[in-house]
């Protein structure tokens, strides 16, 4: 995990051209090891702080009296209980079902609107203010009303999961569609290119990497509102886990809960960057960014 | 921006009037077909609820309330996040040892840690304040070290081969090259304050919009629970314009177009 962690932010080191001179005069075994030591003292360099972190939290709440915050050690000891036992195991399965779902709604609804708005200005024009307001309607407001509305059921946590996350996906479609290079997409008009060709070979890859960016906004968004929907009312999943725990003063699985969810949001954030790096190779490799 | 000079379009005005109205015919014929539980209200219930919150004390406080938390919360992660992201963002070593740090924090789902939150604070104004201004820290925080990190080496240098003190640097050569930056981050936060302050208002009960909106639904008060998160949306629409425009008008002399 920690790997992919430090290679992820595209950084220029500054050194980087330093070793390769070095190395050009040193026998290769002493140039192998000398390349060890340094990728050793970038990770040492990108971890020492957590492990600190970890360590100051440890032994400042290992003797806590404080009912409410737990040691690092029990709260871990909880954490491993509970996803040996499956009970957290089944609930993330479950929420993860509701945030895939949700997700995959919207990058649909959304690629689909942006690349009809992106084409079509006028219609653009029309419905701007209206996507506005729609996008500025606090998320976490709506899981009331719709849940109230339609109950506790899976559809509903999906269908506003979807509709939170539509918004960036929808707008950052649009400004990819707006993004095509205008002679190119005058080539295509003038060559007659059928209207369908021409969304998928011309204007679809030119504002895939908005798109995915889209996507990338979006998806902290779904995990909140997949917490918040399972916060306010469930009997399943992840938020149900910490609520249930919380309500039941179960104060290390509460945390447990909490900490767990900051991860999987962690984890499926790094899976994001190294699926976008894959299917938008071509665009990296063009030196864009 | 574009919208900004067509506002006066007197074609277009009417056109997205009609789209509006459209929009409300829909959902009133969605109503009438059935096809939505009967508690949904329709579109008179909703314009009256609208019309009657205009004139209730309860919803002025309301929205002072959530305003005031997302305002404070707001305020704080902007000022702590630039300082913070211009040092971190200028001294690599503290760059590269946060970096994995900043990137479990601002992918951290915080509303998550609302029931941790309200144990350790209780459902207060200053709970939802923390909670608003750990949100929106993120945002302004990385765009800060962004902004801090794209020094022109030339300057750097020129700086450097002067000696220009330490806090003069700081303020007149570090700041204005990351205020692009910084700008697109504070802007971004404003929205998220918003959005944050009325959720921790619905899971906690702390005073304001979103309280009053769970309050309605558990009521069975439907057409206002809807008047109240239109407010909500308006609000954040309005704050987005108004923060839009700003930038604009200060940030004239920034060149390169961001967003």
């Amino acid at each position: 995990m920690t790997d992919t962690a430090l290679r992820t932010p595209p950084r220029t080191t500054a050194g980087a051209d330093t070793p390769k001179t070095r190395s050009a005069r040193q026998p290769a075994g002493l140039r192998e090891r000398s390349r060890v030591v340094k990728a050793l003292l970038n990770v040492l360099q990108r971890t020492w702080l957590i492990a600190v972190v970890f360590a100051i939290w440890w032994t400042a709440s290992a003797n806590s009296t404080n009912i409410f915050i737990p040691s690092l050690e029990d709260i871990l000891l909880s954490l491993r209980r509970d996803l040996a036992n499956g009970v957290i195991g089944s609930g993330a399965s479950y929420s993860l079902t509701n945030l895939g779902a949700g997700l995959l709604l919207a990058v649909v609804v959304g690629i689909a609107g942006g690349l009809v708005l992106g084409e079509t200005r006028r219609l653009r024009e029309i419905v701007d203010p209206v996507i506005h307001f729609f996008r500025s309607v606090p998320q976490a407001a709506l899981v009331p009303l719709i849940i109230g509305a339609f109950g506790i059921g899976q559809g509903p946590k999906i269908y506003t999961i979807a509709f939170a996350c539509m918004w960036p996906v929808l707008l950052n479609t649009i400004d990819g569609v707006l993004s095509v290079e205008p002679t190119i997409r005058k080539f295509s008009k003038v060559y007659r290119i059928p209207a369908g060709l021409h969304f998928r070979r011309v204007v679809l890859p030119a504002a895939l990497p908005q798109i995915v960016a889209g996507i990338r906004v979006a998806l902290p968004i779904g995990i909140t509102v997949m917490v918040v929907s399972e916060l306010f009312a469930a009997n399943k999943g992840l938020g149900f886990y910490i609520l249930n725990s919380s309500a039941t003063f179960q104060v290390p699985e509460t945390w447990a809960g909490a900490l767990l969810v900051g991860v999987v949001g962690y984890i499926l954030s790094l899976l994001f960057i190294v699926f976008e790096r894959r299917i938008l190779s071509w665009y990296f490799k063009s030196g864009a960014k | 921006m574009k919208t900004q000079i067509r506002a006066l379009d007197v074609g277009l005005t009417s056109q997205r009037l009609l789209a509006v109205a459209v929009l409300l015919m829909v959902w009133q014929l969605v109503i009438w077909s059935g096809s939505l539980p009967s508690m949904t209200p329709g579109v008179p219930a909703i314009a009256t609820a609208i019309a009657h919150a205009f004139t209730s004390t309860l919803f002025w406080t309301s929205l002072a309330q959530t305003m005031t938390a997302a305002v404070s919360g707001w305020l704080i992660a902007v000022s702590v996040g630039t300082v913070l992201g211009l040092v971190i963002g200028s001294v690599p070593i503290l760059d590269r040892s946060t970096s994995i740090l900043i990137d479990f924090g601002r992918s951290f789902p915080v509303l998550a840690l609302m029931p941790v939150v309200i144990m350790l604070l209780g459902a207060t104004a200053q709970m939802e304040i923390f909670v608003v201004s750990l949100s929106c820290l993120w945002p302004v925080l990385v765009q800060t070290i962004y902004g801090a990190r794209r020094m022109d080496a030339a300057v750097v240098d020129t700086a450097r081969t002067f000696q220009i003190p330490r806090l003069l640097w700081f303020r007149r050569i570090l700041l204005p090259s990351a205020t692009p930056f910084i700008s697109t981050g504070v802007r971004i936060s404003a929205s998220i304050a918003i959005l944050v302050s009325v959720g921790v208002e619905v899971l906690s009960q702390a005073p304001g919009l979103g309280r009053q909106i769970t309050l309605a639904q558990q009521a069975q008060r439907w057409d206002q629970a809807f008047a109240y998160l239109f407010f909500a949306g308006v609000v954040g629409w309005g704050i987005a314009g108004l923060l839009n425009l700003a930038e604009g008008k200060i940030l004239t002399w920034n060149r390169q177009t961001n967003d």
